[in-house]
């Protein structure tokens, strides 16, 4: 194990390259250009290759090239770098390539502020493409560290469920600098629970089975098996056809060979002081994840029932994480509340959801902890400077 | 061999897409077999070559119609799609992209001329059908001037890379790709021999080559769909390269031939990542 002081982007570089992550191909792009420069330097050094697009689009098409011709690869950015990607994230999605697609969120809409950091695409990076019919998966780590750990969980799911991964991270998780243990050899990848999944080639003809099965070998360009792969509506064999019912059975693959597998990833979340049915549940992901459950620790030093759920695992959303009737407080780097959306519609029956938004800087511990006091005496929340509407 | 379309489509193709679901008269299937028949000349076997396709007339249908490997990307991205996958396949495959104009010189210029940039080993042929016929026939950008189409009623009037002295083969030239030809579907066995040189060529290689629609363009343009007229109008108003006339709208032949002058993509990415890895410097 050899320990570091450096960026996120340093472990998100690590962590791929441990997954057998040899192509990387991005575009420059504000807080995700640092990992974009250690894959440049890193890759090289295993055998790997970096490549820069001309831009976000051309990056993920690359990154799908590469990977039908049997490459694991990766490629990040940010928010307005994430939406270039609803193209080529759709063709991946559909003719089942394996990748992991990071974005490191900042504050918009738009360019907003590059140096920042944001959760502006909760409900985008589930539907990061158009035309619906599938299912999505989503993992937001909130260090260093475990942006590392969750880039080869990415590689790992990607296989096994043979589609694109998102991580969804931001701004102080990339550019941020911590502690970081990366591991030397197999033994310890393993003692830090690092899941690796090898890639095998589709032997073909077939493109898909329609049914929901894990470990499917991905379609492959070069072994001559005859693979074909497409944009249209794919028959089993992977020619084109503009029938219904064809469509139904690519579309149940696609969906339900992620909700029949949820055991492979709905582990991932963390709960704080939650043993106790605490009388407030602080939902959050991300880095202000971090400033709550300092908040939720404060809180219960001073008698406050206050509990952290920190959701890792954002799609297909958990709902068997909000089964239990409560009082919910959703943190989010936002001002709309997109996570709180997905807590009112998955809480159970009876349960109260407030929500604190903030754009462009954390939460602080006493505003936190104000927003405690005031919903466990049943106060709504107010914010200072601004007027906000009652979730 | 002999070249006869059942012989080739027996070696090549696969039956279930041929006939393809063209419209009757389509020249598409002639520029097709341009395409295999340069393959079977040059002794090419089918696990030698991945077929990509794109949208459109030309895309849809030739996509999954080459025996072996094959995919469709989309609209516009084939060409940075071919690029990854030249990183990851051995040097020796043959990519073979069909795209339409419209693929090529519209949505996908921009990946087109990072390919060309790049002299990424492919042959890219653009099977342009003088706009975007799959929807019903709307003006492109290499559309001749004053074409009626359904999105140009009095005529093309927009200026695009085909108009006022310019030439769409200029861009790509510009750009590094290392050889460039033109051929209309007409063109017969000089077409098969241009192909020839643009497979065999390791780097870069487009052939551009306008087809007859005779239901969209034909039908608006012409008003008729009988296929020999717009046969004949394409013919007319294509030439050889020094045997122009007033009206010749495409200057047929070997556009630009610099093969072998400058590295191949992956070639050249290989050998950098390799003396970076042996020597930690380039």
């Amino acid at each position: 194990m050899k320990r570091f002081l450096e960026t996120g982007n340093f472990a998100i570089t690590e962590g791929a390259i441990l997954a057998g992550c040899r192509f990387f191909c991005g575009y420059p792009i504000t807080p995700a250009t640092e990992l974009a420069e250690a894959m440049s330097m890193r890759l090289p050094q295993v055998g790997g290759v970096y490549l820069q697009g001309e831009d976000e689009c051309a990056a993920m098409h690359l990154c799908i090239g590469a990977a039908l011709g049997g490459m694991k690869v990766m490629t990040a950015t940010s928010g307005p770098g994430f939406i270039l990607y609803a193209d080529p994230y759709g063709w991946a999605l559909g003719c089942e390539t394996p990748m992991v697609v990071l974005n490191s969120g900042r504050v918009g809409p738009v360019s907003g502020i590059t140096g920042a950091p944001g959760q502006g695409e909760f409900y985008l990076t589930r539907y990061p493409t158009q035309g619906g019919n599938f299912e999505t998966v989503v993992l937001a780590p909130n260090s260093a560290q475990e942006s590392m750990k969750m880039v080869v969980e990415s590689f790992y799911l990607s296989e096994r469920l043979r589609m694109p991964v998102t991580v969804l991270a931001d701004q102080l998780i990339t550019d941020g600098m911590e502690d970081i243990s990366v591991p030397e050899n197999e033994a310890e990848m393993k003692e830090m629970g690092f899941r690796v999944w090898p890639r095998t080639h589709h032997k073909g003809p077939d493109f898909y089975p329609f049914t929901d099965a894990l470990d499917i070998p991905p379609v492959q360009m070069g072994y001559n098996t005859g693979a074909l792969c497409s944009d249209w509506t794919p028959t089993v064999e992977g020619f084109d056809i503009e029938e219904v019912e064809d469509h139904h059975r690519h579309a149940y693959r696609l969906i339900y060979k992620v909700r029949n597998n949820r055991n492979l990833f709905n582990h991932l979340y963390e709960k704080r002081n939650m043993d106790d049915d605490p009388d407030l549940v602080v939902v959050s992901y991300g880095t202000p994840s971090r400033v709550v459950n300092t908040a939720v620790d404060h809180a219960r030093a001073q008698g406050m029932k206050v509990g952290a759920l920190r959701l890792i695992n954002l799609w297909p959303f958990p709902d068997e994480l909000f089964s239990r009737k409560a009082n919910y407080l959703v943190v989010e780097l936002n001002w709309d509340g997109q996570l709180v959306r997905e807590v009112q519609r998955a809480a159970a029956e009876g349960s109260k959801v407030n929500f604190l938004g903030t754009c462009g800087d954390l939460p602080t511990i006493p505003d936190l902890k104000e927003s405690f006091e005031k919903l466990l005496k049943n106060q709504p929340l107010t914010r200072k400077g601004w007027v906000m509407e009652a979730w | 061999m002999e070249y006869t379309s059942s012989t080739l489509i027996g070696k090549y193709l696969r039956t279930r897409k041929i006939p393809s679901t063209a419209c009757s008269g389509c020249g598409l299937g002639i520029n097709h077999k341009v395409i295999i028949q340069a393959i079977a000349e040059l002794g090419i076997e089918v696990a030698d070559v991945i077929w990509g396709t794109s949208i459109g007339c030309a895309g849809r249908q030739t996509f999954a119609t080459w025996k072996g490997d094959g995919f469709a990307g989309t609209h516009g991205r084939a060409y940075a799609i071919a690029r990854g996958l030249r990183i990851a396949i051995p040097r020796e495959k043959k990519i073979i992209l069909t795209v339409g104009d419209g693929d090529a010189f519209g949505i996908g210029l921009l990946h087109l001329i990072h390919s060309a940039r790049s002299n990424a080993s492919m042959t890219v042929v653009v099977n342009d059908n003088l706009g975007y016929q799959s929807t019903g026939g709307q003006f492109g950008f290499t559309t001749p001037q004053g074409a009626k189409t359904d999105s140009s009623p009095y005529g093309m009037f927009e200026h695009n890379l085909m108009s006022d002295g310019m030439d769409v083969m200029d861009i790509l030239k510009g750009a590094g790709a290392t050889f460039l030809a033109r051929h209309v579907a007409m063109d017969g066995p000089a077409a098969v021999e241009t192909m020839k040189k643009a497979i065999a060529n390791p780097g870069f290689s487009l052939v551009h080559m306008p087809y007859p629609c005779p239901t969209n363009f034909g039908s608006r343009h012409l008003g008729t769909r009988v296929p020999a007229n717009i046969y004949n109008w394409i013919k007319d108003h294509a030439a050889p390269m020094g045997q122009e006339k007033p009206d010749t709208i495409w200057r047929t032949g070997v556009y630009h031939d610099a093969r072998g002058s400058r590295p191949e993509f992956s070639q050249h990415i290989w050998d950098s990542v390799t003396r970076i890895r042996r020597t930690g410097k380039l």
